[in-house]
């Protein structure tokens, strides 16, 4: 009997210390929700401000650390957006925000959360599917640079009571042009950027999510971080918009200029004065 | 729907059993397995396994654009049961789009091709399959789709969108414990849309309603199926298709960002189509096309 008590002490040991997996039983336990914050429904943003730094008033007031020649950039940017008479810097061409501007969450935001990857997805200008990648991959040799950037997130579980609460993020590998913003603060057009989150609920209220980024940029002189905040709608039924934003883009480029879409539809000019398009394509009209 | 009841979550918890002998020490390690496994919310092993990327599979010999009827060609080919009124309305567009326009095809200006087209997959697409909802996220012009499942009524009210609001129930075929299929019916459509890019139009009424069927193929996992009928007011009878996908033998595939509006020179302009040149001006895209009128600038 004794014999037999420490066989199957030995048995039973050894089996503890295999995968779970081996057991068909144990199929269920391929992906246990439990142990990852719960971020299921509709995020919206709870910031009163979209502006990268929601804890600051909008464009200058965002004291953004540019560099001399960024500040300087941004300058004329903005000088440039009030002479055409535009709110923001994406408003005439429907180009993706990229990050970090897209998590100022324009639209509502869903998070999903699977154990190779978490999704964030924003319909807002761009179809944005951002995939944080929880595989433990490396970096890749080559990515194609994107203006969501390639992310890499690691589930951490900072109060080790076996659950993970906060999503560690890095995002490299961009594409540009991008802005912290709509009213312009630009990022450096190497594109060389790095954004790191740590992504978590509020600790009292599971119905707030907080990211707080930190971007590291060469338009930089040091790293930039703001804390985002964002508030649950848990209504199963609420409404997901459709964001189509050239059906309702008012703007058409071209060369340098941009005109205005009338209510008829025709062309019409953005400032006073404007002269008309060049039409050198079009065939003279017959007298 | 009564996919994720209790009874569901606890059918696989075993009873403890005492630790007499190894062979009750497995059947215990296994068994606490199940039990622990009973406590999961969301037990994704009763779900098909649909992780990857799925790419459209070109039939042999169906050469062109991509068609709504992957067996058949574009254009009048396709065969589609449409009413004499929608079949005028599609030879014209035909005769548009070969003097150089786009007819009926309305995605130039980048507005999203909406249902069905978007099923036509033209960019590998992601499938996320969560007990309350499943996405497909398809980067194309703006295709991507959210199919509920967490049992919901149809809402009172729709507000329109062009890939529509969809309510999908997951069955189980054969009895095996797990679903395989996922039914799904798709309203609250918005247009103008077009079955494909040959401009094969759907009913300007908008009162579109697709009904669908998901399922793997029962040989091979990696071959997906999309069964897609639809009832429009264009058609003199419902039209099923069926469209195929294969998953890509990649462990970590390379998720392409498609921007639309980055580098697409089609623009609309009263109307009419035109097009951007390399050297930013305004060009016609058919033979002796009138400028457009800028009578809102002052000579």
């Amino acid at each position: 009997m004794r014999l037999q008590g420490l066989v199957g002490a030995a048995v039973v040991a050894a089996l503890l210390s295999l995968p779970c997996q081996v057991f068909l039983s144990c199929q269920a336990w391929a992906f246990d929700d439990t142990l990852y914050p719960d971020l299921t429904g509709q995020w919206v943003r709870a910031d009163a401000s979209p502006a990268f730094d929601p804890a600051k008033p909008p464009g200058r007031g965002q004291q953004a650390p540019l560099t001399a020649e960024y500040q300087a950039k941004f300058d004329a940017i903005v000088a440039d957006r009030a002479k055409r008479q535009l709110t923001d810097v994406l408003s005439t061409n429907c180009i993706a925000p990229g990050m970090p501007m897209l998590m100022q969450a324009y639209e509502p935001m869903q998070i999903t959360v699977l154990p190779e990857t978490t999704y964030i997805l924003i319909d807002h200008i761009h179809e944005t599917h951002r995939r944080i990648f929880t595989d433990g991959r490396s970096w890749p040799k080559a990515v194609e640079p994107t203006f969501t950037g390639y992310t890499i997130g690691k589930w951490i579980d900072t109060d080790g009571d076996g659950r993970f609460d906060v999503l560690e993020a890095e995002t490299r590998h961009f594409k540009g042009p991008r802005f912290f913003d709509g009213s312009g603060i630009p990022l450096h057009e190497d594109d060389e950027t790095v954004v790191r989150e740590r992504i978590s609920l509020d600790k009292s209220d599971r119905n707030l999510l907080h990211d707080e980024i930190t971007v590291t940029d060469h338009a930089l002189t040091r790293p930039w971080t703001v804390t985002k905040t964002y508030r649950r709608n848990s209504d199963p039924l609420v409404d997901w918009p459709e964001f189509i934003c050239n059906e309702q883009l008012p703007y058409i480029r071209l060369g340098d200029e941009d005109y205005r879409l009338a209510e008829d539809g025709q062309l019409a000019p953005t400032r006073p004065g404007q002269p008309a398009p060049d039409l050198r394509y079009f065939a003279p009209a017959k007298k | 729907m009564t996919a994720f009841s209790d009874k569901d979550r606890t059918a696989t918890t075993g009873p403890r059993m005492p630790l007499t002998r190894p062979i009750t020490a497995i059947t215990l390690l296994a068994s606490l397995c199940a039990t622990f496994s009973g406590a999961l919310a969301f037990d994704e092993t009763k779900y098909p396994d649909w992780k990857g990327a799925w790419r459209r599979v070109a039939v042999p010999g169906i050469t062109g654009q991509p068609s709504y009827d992957p067996t058949k060609r574009n254009g009048l080919e396709q065969q589609a049961p449409l009413t004499p009124e929608y079949q005028a309305i599609f030879l014209e567009n035909l005769k548009d789009q070969a003097a150089g326009g786009q007819g009926t095809d309305p995605t130039y200006t980048c507005l999203s091709p909406g249902m069905p087209r978007v099923m036509t997959t033209f960019t590998p697409f992601e499938i996320l399959v969560t007990p309350q909802m499943t996405n497909f996220l398809i980067q194309h012009i703006h295709d991507s789709r959210r199919i509920f499942t967490d049992g919901r009524e149809w809402p009172k009210t729709i507000p329109p969108t062009f890939v529509g609001y969809s309510i999908g129930r997951w069955i189980d075929t054969d009895g095996d414990g797990r679903f395989d299929t996922l039914e799904v019916e798709t309203r609250g459509l918005k247009g103008p849309r077009s079955f494909d890019p040959a401009g094969l139009p759907l009913a300007s009424d908008n009162k579109s309603t697709f009904k669908e069927r998901f399922y793997s193929d029962k040989a091979d996992p990696n071959v997906l199926y999309d069964e897609i009928t639809t009832i429009d007011s264009a058609l003199t009878r419902p039209w099923t298709v069926t469209k195929q996908y294969a998953r890509l033998p990649v462990k970590q595939p390379q998720w392409t960002e498609e921007v639309c509006t980055e580098g697409n020179n089609d623009l609309e302009i009263g109307g009419q189509g035109f097009f951007r040149s390399a050297d930013g001006f305004l060009m016609p895209t058919k033979k002796d096309q009138p400028p457009p009128d800028l009578r809102h600038f002052k000579p």
